[in-house]
């Protein structure tokens, strides 16, 4: 098993001795996200996410298949993360690291738990027919805060993809195909983002956002706080660490809210975007007036 | 320089026009090029050949990320471990570790030989390169038994990873004329307001920055990545120094 | 949605890697990253030369055997290619990330298996080759690969996902630079003419001569316009030129 490789003692020290003076390696502020992009593919339902030197791919796909037994109403929804030996050598295929586990967990408790998606839309024929959504997150490269720019990609992916129309006529369930017909998007209720935090300090008296990926590996501690536009928290992960006061975590909390609402208009700016380079030459438009009903 | 640029590809046939001839100097190929027997000269990597009649000698310029240990190179290497006779270090993430016996450290005997911790930065020669060997490191010139600038990097600083092109550049004897690196003369001249500040070069692409004053720090680490990675000439180096010193203070 | 066969590519994407490339052509796009060489595991030691690791993942789903025979594949291909003998007891790693693939309108693809696609396969090996370059791997010689469809006595070059399914055989062949047959893999019914007509039509796209050779006229005698493809061997050349270029402003 190849072992990640940690950082030298004199930038262990240089890192938190800096930090005191409110300095960062690049030059930030302490609640400074580096710069964010989010660019989409040529196919609906693919987002590229860009932090700094963190780049993440998200990708939306959804087939038909039979509801689980126990939820007959209730379509597929599953967000799948597999970081690749593409981010970094010592992450091999199939072997979770711990990175890869409180990924994909973060993202499930944030995306799929909060009901950002909406599953029973997602069924056809109770208990017979239903789609499946996966969201396929792939991690390039990892440079810090992957948690972050990695919900931003899974929102974007899903919020811009489109499933194939279907229709069900006496009893007889039809799929279209993209031919046939202009695929639909998928039926999205609130869009949930991430925002970490990192300690540093005894006492988790630094705390600072957007994190790379050498300040990672010395923070002594940190918080990721998930929520909406409209400030509501879906979850709040804080895995050990030192312990923070709880009236700073508060302060925290309400800065995140403003860091989500700055990406969530990035988001929203950006499928707009891409909506109207795909609205261009009337050729979508013609296709969507005929399928009007 | 003076005449067009030769990009080579690997496997692609030398113009013999290109190859140096030299009545008395033996033919001597540099990085990038292997010689297949008898007389085929062929390049390996994807690069702009180089030739010096003078020297009859010929080598492909490129730049790459990976650092491949050669003798004699000046490297900051990172402790990992300490066995009972050597300490092993890393030269770059992911690598074979490289050895640094306890002696090789100027005036070192069994009892006086420096005690490095796991994770300490050293600046190192590499003393021993070859393909089925784990490289060798020294921090004594082994024919002196000085030090000369070499051995464990102490006081505040921090390592900065450049890419090994560059790393090159900045060691070069004279960087400005013949490297187009200028930006640590500008930090630490008018440009720069006078920053006080040393540095140790690897050709691993580390680069160790120390001065007293974080913010300096800061400042010299960010200029070399950003000339770096936006591949600045001489005058984006000014522009850019003048920027951060501005920025931060 | 209108795809772009001509190639395009585009280096240092991962900024973390040794080496990568984005390449697309023909509605592909696949990213590559290069690591090496680095430290191999126990049991992919090899003590006279470097182990090629290649991982092929999908862009949906996750990796089964259809990726692993196309990696199996790539990995013979590219272990002649690199000059492995130079890195005893190393590894290089090369992780080919598949992003997007031309879509077929017409069939809703069960995309959680992506399909065996032998169309896939020369974007996959050009990709593989541009990042290797770009991490400065010393290999022996470059290459460039095709894919070749066959259907009703017509064959189409750089074939869509439609023509791959009306074929009756599907090609891919690779050669070096130095003219050399690398890969040769196909699928499905053909005769030994049809596969000597392939082979030279291959041939022709991936090993034409420089533009500033005075052969160069003698050989534009084919008039059938499926045979036509990009000029792969020119445009590594010439992103390959201005990557140097761009690496070694300084000089």
């Amino acid at each position: 098993m190849p072992r990640e490789h940690e950082p030298s003692l004199n930038e262990k020290q240089f890192v938190t001795q800096a930090l005191q003076e409110n300095l960062r390696l690049d030059g930030r502020e302490l609640d400074q996200y580096r710069p964010l992009e989010l660019t989409f593919g040529d196919q609906h339902g693919v987002a590229e996410v860009t932090l700094g030197k963190t780049k993440v791919l998200a990708r939306a796909t959804a087939e038909l298949t039979v509801p689980y037994p126990d939820r007959p109403l209730d379509g597929i929804f599953t967000i799948s993360t597999e970081l690749s030996p593409m981010t970094a050598p010592s992450f091999e295929v199939n072997r979770p690291t711990e990175t890869e586990v409180l990924l994909s967990r973060l993202l499930e408790k944030t995306v799929r738990r909060s009901g950002a998606l909406d599953t029973e839309s997602l069924c056809l024929v109770a208990g017979k027919q239903c789609w499946s959504v996966r969201v396929d997150v792939h991690v390039l490269s990892h440079d810090g805060n992957l948690t972050d720019a990695a919900c931003v990609a899974v929102v974007a992916a899903l919020r811009h993809f489109r499933r194939p129309d279907a229709s069900i006529a006496q009893g007889v369930l039809t799929v279209y195909t993209p031919a046939e017909r202009e695929p639909v998007p998928l039926s999205w209720l609130h869009s949930p983002y991430c925002v970490t935090w990192s300690f540093f300090g005894d006492e988790g008296a630094t705390a600072l956002l957007d994190a790379t990926w050498l300040e990672e590996q010395v923070r002594a501690g940190s918080c990721t706080f998930s929520m909406n536009q409209h400030g509501e928290i879906c979850q709040i992960a804080k895995l050990g660490g030192v312990p923070v006061d709880a009236v700073a975590l508060l302060q925290c909390a309400s800065v995140s809210l403003t860091r989500v609402k700055e990406i969530s208009d990035l988001v929203d700016r950006r499928l707009a975007e891409d909506l109207k380079r795909r609205d261009k030459g009337g050729f979508m438009a013609e296709l969507r007036a005929e399928n009007d009903r | 320089m003076a005449t067009k640029h030769h990009v080579v590809l690997p496997g692609e046939p030398i113009d013999p026009s290109l190859i140096p001839t030299h009545p008395k100097h033996p033919l001597r190929l540099g990085p990038g090029l292997r010689h297949i027997p008898p007389e085929d000269i062929v390049p390996t990597v994807a690069g702009q050949l180089i030739t010096n009649p003078a020297k009859n000698s010929m080598w492909i310029e490129y730049n790459s990320n990976r650092y491949i240990p050669s003798q004699n190179d000046l490297v900051l290497a990172q402790i990992l471990r300490s066995t009972s006779d050597f300490y092993l270090c890393s030269l770059s993430p992911h690598t074979a570790p490289a050895t640094l016996p306890h002696l090789a450290f100027e005036a070192a005997t069994k009892k006086t030989r420096p005690q490095l911790a796991p994770g300490q930065l050293v600046y190192a020669r590499v003393s021993l390169a070859n393909k089925h060997m784990d490289p060798e490191l020294e921090c004594v010139h082994p024919g002196t038994g000085k030090a000369d600038g070499l051995g464990p990097i102490a006081g505040p600083g921090c390592a900065f990873d450049v890419s090994l092109g560059f790393a090159r550049r900045l060691l070069m004897a004279r960087s400005r004329e013949e490297g187009g690196v200028g930006v640590l003369e500008m930090l630490g001249g008018e440009e720069g307001g006078g920053l006080a500040f040393e540095t140790a070069v690897g050709r691993n692409g580390r680069v160790w920055v120390g001065s007293e004053s974080p913010k300096t720090v800061v400042i010299v680490g960010r200029a070399l990545q950003e000339t770096d990675r936006l591949g600045l000439g001489l005058e984006g180096q000014r522009k850019l120094v003048k920027r951060l010193v501005k920025e931060v203070k | 949605m209108t795809v772009s066969s001509a190639p395009e590519v585009a280096f240092g994407v991962l900024p973390r890697a040794d080496g990568s490339a984005r390449y697309s052509h023909a509605g592909y796009t696949v990213l590559a990253s290069v690591n090496g060489p680095i430290e191999a595991q126990r049991r992919d030691e090899h003590a006279y030369e470097a182990h090629v690791d290649v991982i092929v993942r999908p862009a949906a789903g996750v990796g089964g055997t259809r990726e692993r025979h196309l990696e199996a594949i790539l990995q013979s291909s590219l272990s002649q290619l690199i000059l492995i003998k130079n890195f005893p007891r190393c590894l290089i790693q090369i992780v080919l990330q598949v992003e997007s693939s031309p879509e077929n309108d017409y069939v809703n693809t069960k995309l959680v298996q992506a399909s065996l696609n032998f169309a896939l396969m020369p974007t996959l090996m050009q990709t593989a080759i541009l990042a290797l370059l770009s991490a400065g791997v010393p290999m022996r010689a470059t290459a460039t690969a095709t894919a070749i469809a066959v259907s009703h006595d017509k064959t189409v070059v750089d074939p869509s996902p439609r023509d791959v399914e009306t074929a009756r055989s599907v090609h891919v062949l690779a050669f070096t630079s130095q003219d050399d047959l690398l890969l040769a893999e196909s699928e499905g019914d053909f005769t030994v003419k049809e596969w000597d007509d392939i082979y030279e039509a291959a041939k022709k796209i991936c090993c034409r001569p420089a533009p500033d050779g005075a052969s160069m006229q003698l050989d534009d005698d084919d008039s059938s316009p499926a045979a036509v493809g990009p000029d792969l061997r020119q445009f590594l050349r010439s992103t390959m030129e201005s990557k140097v270029a761009a690496d070694l402003h300084w000089k």
